[in-house]
């Protein structure tokens, strides 16, 4: 009974997820502005642009680099959903949305959140060792000068 | 990712069952992104007294309008914290603005102006309204400017205003002088005693809605001394917005990135200020917050979550500056003065 009720819930289950494989979310790049970029906002030094470019870029930047397993459901939903609200909270690919005020907060907030480790998060590092921010790198992400940085 | 996408569910999950139940302490690094509002925005030696008062007169004349019947104090009314309250003004012979008039109290404060952010100034933007078809239609500047000369009194005010030019009034220099007077439309609020320190100056109730606030992640767009009017941001970023007719920014920039951006606005006295967003088609506070938490944050926030966030945001309710608003006594009109056109 008991192997049966199993089997039985297996059938479903893989029938469930090759189902999922037909509901995929968005996964769009939007066409890159650079002139609207931090790179070309902010001007940041040469080494906060390649800490950025290597463990933020993927979740706040319209230029993500979607994993293999972003196709795949039901992680594909939660990667997307990850990314959307990644890029809603900051996006370096638009960073001439933001006033000389709100960089300035913008910046703040990197520079605690990188300090604290809560970015990138411990999470995403498994799966992307390049992401972890060394020391130095935090140090120069938390003295970009405001007033270059828009 | 993986991973990351599972401990952010859990988070998001605790997230919102967190949401209405804030502690009433508020943790100082919270604060770090807030500012109060300068007692003035600009100095007054800056601004010139005689430009201010020039500024106030020019603000309540509808005489700046084809049907001279038209102000902006009419869709920017000092005394009701500088908005109409409708969800799009009436303008020339009825015709409804595109737009919700934002409020004109702390607008100088504001990165950019109007809602795409068009004018880059308070001197600029208020230049726009007279000369837009719909709103108050005068048809030229030199319109503008014959109205104003057929009055000496005006003449005199402008020459006072700005005394440096041979032939003072232009129409930049109305412009100018508007935005003068509207640089001292600040409203301090209670929250501007608790950010000096007055702990005092907040309920535990209202400090609990803060917390809330930055829990749901509100505080992503609205931070800063205005909580707002400092960034662009699309509407529907995280789920898409329904109404997709106003395209925002877009039609400044004709850049596909600004598609459906809109300046975020600020939470300074939006008790008060509402209906709500470009449309006006949301008409309580109540159901801004849950609109704007449901497609800007992707959270679904409880009915307590919703009251906790609009108390405290009634403690951004500032006092409105009755003796610098008084309505001054207009400039006599002579029989050179145009007379009003209500026909086309």
């Amino acid at each position: 009974m008991v192997k049966k009720v199993l089997k039985y819930g297996m059938g479903v289950l893989s029938v469930a997820l090759i189902v999922a494989q037909f509901i995929q979310p968005e996964r769009t790049n939007s066409p890159a502005d650079l002139a609207a970029s931090f790179d070309a906002v902010a001007k940041p030094p040469r080494e906060v642009a390649a800490v950025v470019a290597r463990a933020c870029r993927d979740c706040h930047s319209n230029q993500t680099e979607w994993p293999w397993y972003s196709r795949v459901a039901p992680v594909s939903w939660l990667v997307a959903s990850d990314v959307k609200q990644g890029r809603a909270k900051l996006n370096f690919s638009q960073w001439n949305i933001y006033s000389p005020e709100m960089t300035r907060i913008k910046l703040g907030e990197m520079c605690g959140e990188v300090t604290k480790g809560d970015m990138p998060p411990l999470y995403y590092l498994p799966m992307h060792p390049v992401a972890r921010v060394t020391p130095r790198e935090v140090s120069a992400i938390c003295s970009v000068p405001v007033a270059q940085a828009r | 990712m993986f991973m990351g996408t599972v401990a952010c569910l859990f988070a998001l999950l605790l997230g919102c069952a967190r949401s209405g139940s804030e502690s009433a302490t508020i943790d100082a690094a919270k604060l770090k992104a807030y500012a109060p509002l300068p007692e003035v925005a600009s100095a007054k030696e800056a601004v010139g007294e005689r430009k201010v008062t020039l500024g106030r007169i020019l603000y309540y004349d509808p005489r700046l309008s084809k049907s001279q019947k038209i102000s902006c104090n009419s869709c920017h009314a000092l005394t009701q914290y500088g908005v109409d309250n409708q969800a799009t003004s009436n303008g020339h012979k009825g015709q409804k603005g595109d737009r919700n008039s934002p409020t004109v109290y702390n607008a100088s404060l504001h990165f950019v102006q109007f809602w795409d952010g068009r004018a880059k100034n308070v001197e600029e933007q208020a230049k726009g309204p007279v000369l837009n078809p719909v709103e108050m239609a005068m048809t030229s500047e030199k319109q503008v400017i014959t109205v104003l000369k057929s009055m000496p009194e005006y003449v005199d005010a402008f020459k006072k205003a700005f005394p440096d030019g041979r032939d003072p009034v232009t129409y930049d220099n109305m412009g100018k002088a508007i935005g003068a007077f509207e640089r001292n439309l600040i409203t301090p609020s209670r929250w501007d005693k608790f950010l000096k320190g007055d702990q005092a100056a907040l309920t535990a109730e209202e400090k609990a809605g803060f917390n809330t606030f930055v829990a749901s992640g509100c505080q992503t767009c609205h931070a800063g001394s205005l909580l707002g009017g400092n960034m662009y941001q699309k509407i529907g970023i995280v789920k898409p917005w329904p109404d997709t007719s106003d395209p925002g920014r877009f039609k400044v920039t004709n850049s596909e990135g600004d598609r459906f951006m809109f300046k975020v606005p600020s939470l300074r006295n939006i008790e008060k200020t509402g209906p709500y967003f470009h449309s006006g088609k949301i008409a309580t506070l109540k159901e801004a917050i849950a609109k704007m938490a449901d497609h800007q944050v992707g959270k679904t926030l409880s009915d307590a979550g919703i009251q906790s966030m609009e108390t405290w945001m009634k403690s951004l309710t500032g006092e409105i500056p009755t003796d610098y608003i008084k309505q001054p006594e207009l400039p006599k009109s002579t029989r050179k003065t145009p007379k009003p056109n209500e026909a086309d």
